[in-house]
């Protein structure tokens, strides 16, 4: 019988190339939570981005991230089941136990719970959910929980996941499904993972529209009554109804996650593409990318690695999108061939090409998405020099700038301070020779 | 600069963009051990806008004294290690110079409410404790003995009976489970943890020390 440490040892290692981001996850105090704020409660999400501890590459670790179980009847390409020997799987007691006792010693902040498929999708998924049901009801843990839903998952299922968890997610990992027969030829791109992350927005609008209907409706007593109901049967049937913890709605929003550089020919405008579609279609709150990394034993064992710089790209150009509002085909104008994004940072090799046709920018004069197009200036950054200047503020120093948080070294190139432009080297030889073109200055 | 021309900076109203307000300032600049009310005298002298953007060489030091303090809390919270027995007790040590006790403890209390919480402080040589009803006492004496004496009058709670049991190997096996070598990394991971957080008492031969099995700063 492998000890709980030999299971950690392999299953953590089996979901190292898991990302999750630290407790990123905000539970809305709007409504009252129906199970009431009991004092049984243990843990919280409150202090959102404390990390307890840095792996040895540097990333925080602040989740109990292991697999529940490594066993699984797909054979992914990219995956470590091809040479992985042990097969191994926590039962639901060990795997709540020991996250309770990581949290004890204030060495983990939340659970990141992901698995293989071991016999179906909804044999392992209700194992897990077990699992999760005794952290929340025998353990009465109220912090972070982040879900990995498996491919091909039944809906019901889905709606107990969503019940339970702070974070829900289906990994895509590739754009389309040409690029998923490839390196996963077993799963079925539209109804395992497309299907699913569709449900996963329809359950939770459907939830919250019905639930709060429901209490709307009822009359205070009959609320009380109802709530009395829900606590007796919150273990059984109540948090069905509810979320877990008794808030009528559930706001457990989904993230996904690509292996990138995985798939021949799978170029960055793929991905950006499918995660533009995620967020306008499937509430996506996030997506996630993972570099390839050749697994020793794997059919790609022999394939070069993704480079991490590309990894880091994505994400930049994710952010743009998600954060920034850039719209896809603002990005599709800075690829290079392949449809790959250049290297160096996206939000600059924009502004090149923007300001090139648009001219620098004036910070008492620009608009709210001109401002944004400059590097060193960000969403809060620029609505504070909005804001400022609706009280009639004029920014004619650097200063004025740097105290709204704007990065001087990276914007200047951009913006017309005081009428005036950043003398660059370039710039002083150009003034020099009398002759100062613009767009070179840039 | 005359105080005219900065009072009607906007700057001072909306244009927050760092450091802090009069108000947290007064709050919490007395919790740096180099206190002094005289400072806040100072301090209410000063136009916010100069306060926040570390304007004048007193500005900067206020904001550097605030920043000592948050630090060390923060880091406090992150890094000190802890341990549960059977009655429910949950306690630690720390290294704390400024007085900050009582955030870390209230810290813990929110996670664990139904708990005592012993928190042992290095520098002050006295023991924090924090009851399930959020009363924050300060005890001058090591913290085995509280330990002992706040436990000796409580039940033995099954919940956490059944979590004795000892999690140190268990955390250092999922920690170096997570090392992906392609990705190392070594100044961001000194970055992440600064030297003088090794100094921390929950840090020491903690696996955080280590990188692939070799003391951090063996490679630095
Ligand atoms: S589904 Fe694919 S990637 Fe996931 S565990 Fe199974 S084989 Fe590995």
């Amino acid at each position: 019988m492998p000890s709980v440490l030999e299971k950690i040892r392999v299953l953590g290692e089996n979901s190292k190339y898991d990302i999750c981001a630290s407790t990123a996850s905000s539970r809305t105090d709007k409504y009252p939570k129906l199970f009431g704020d009991s004092k049984n409660w243990i843990g919280t999400t409150a202090s959102a981005g404390i990390c307890h501890s840095y792996t040895p590459d540097g990333r925080c670790m602040s989740l109990f991230k292991t697999l529940y179980t490594n066993k699984c009847i797909y054979n992914c390409k990219y995956c470590f089941s091809h040479n992985c020997k042990k097969k191994l799987s926590f039962t639901p007691e060990e795997y709540a136990r020991t996250f309770m006792k990581l949290y004890s010693m204030n060495v983990v902040e939340g659970v990141f719970i992901s698995s293989g498929v071991c016999g179906s999708a909804d044999d392992t998924t209700e194992e897990m959910l077990e699992a999760i049901k005794l952290l929340r009801f025998k353990y009465n843990f109220q912090g972070y929980v982040h879900f990995k839903c498996l491919p091909g998952v039944s809906q019901y299922l889905l709606k107990e996941a969503i019940s339970l968890s702070d974070r829900i997610s289906i990994n895509t990992e590739a754009s389309t499904k040409d690029y998923l027969a490839e390196i996963a030829e077993q799963k079925d791109f539209k109804n395992d993972i497309i299907m699913r992350q569709r449900w996963l927005k329809e359950i939770r609008i459907k939830h919250n529209d019905e639930t709060l209907k429901v209490i709307k409706d009822l009359k205070q007593d009959a609320q009380l009554k109802y709530q009395e109901k829900m606590i007796k049967d919150r273990r059984n049937n109540g948090y069905k109804k509810f979320r877990w913890d008794g808030a009528p709605i559930l706001n457990s929003g989904q993230t996904t996650q690509f292996v990138v550089g995985a798939a021949e020919n799978e170029s960055d405008y793929d991905l950006l593409k499918r995660i533009d579609w995620g967020y306008k279609e499937v509430d996506l709150r996030r997506a996630y990318f993972s570099s390839f990394i050749p697994i020793e034993g794997t059919p790609l064992a022999c394939k070069q690695a993704a480079p991490l710089a590309r990894e880091h790209r994505l994400y930049q150009s994710d952010w743009l999108l998600r954060i920034y509002h850039y719209k896809l085909k603002d990005l599709k104008e800075i690829l290079i061939e392949d449809d790959n994004l250049p290297i160096g940072d996206p939000k600059i090799h924009l502004a090149r090409l923007y300001f090139k046709d648009h001219g620098l920018v004036d910070p008492n004069q620009a608009s709210y998405s001109d401002l944004l197009r400059v590097p060193g200036i960000g969403p809060i950054s620029a609505k504070r020099i909005i804001n400022l200047r609706s009280k009639k503020f004029k920014f004619r120093r650097r200063q004025d700038l740097k105290s709204v948080g704007v990065v001087l070294k990276r914007a200047e190139p951009y913006l017309l301070i005081n009428g005036k432009n950043q003398t660059t080297l370039q710039n002083f030889i150009y003034q020099d020779n009398n002759s100062a073109p613009q767009e070179e200055m840039i | 600069m005359k105080n005219s021309t900065i009072k009607k900076d906007p700057l001072e109203i909306i244009g927050r963009a760092k450091g802090h307000s009069y108000r947290e300032i007064i709050d919490k600049l007395p919790r740096h051990c180099k206190f002094s009310p005289y400072l806040i005298d100072q301090v209410k002298n000063i136009p916010e806008v100069i306060l926040r953007n570390s304007g004048t060489p007193f500005a900067k030091k206020i904001n550097r004294m605030m920043r000592e303090v948050t630090t060390e809390a923060y880091r406090a919270k992150q890094f000190t290690r802890t341990e549960i027995n059977n009655r429910g007790v949950l306690f630690g040590v720390v290294l704390l110079k400024h007085k900050v006790l009582d955030s870390v403890l209230n810290y813990f209390h929110e996670r664990w409410p139904q708990c005592i919480i012993c928190l042992y402080n290095e520098y002050s040589c006295k023991t924090g404790v924090i009851n399930e009803k959020g009363t924050i006492q300060e005890i001058d004496a090591p913290l085995k003995s509280v330990v002992e004496k706040v436990s000796k009058n409580r039940p033995v709670i099954p919940y956490f009976d059944d979590i004795q049991f000892s999690g140190k190997e268990i955390f250092e096996t999922l920690y170096k489970s997570q090392f992906i070598s392609e990705r190392e990394n070594k100044s961001y991971f000194k970055r992440m943890i600064p030297d003088k957080c090794f100094e921390l008492p929950g840090m020491r031969h903690g696996v955080e020390k280590r990188f692939r099995n070799k003391r951090i700063n063996e490679f630095l």
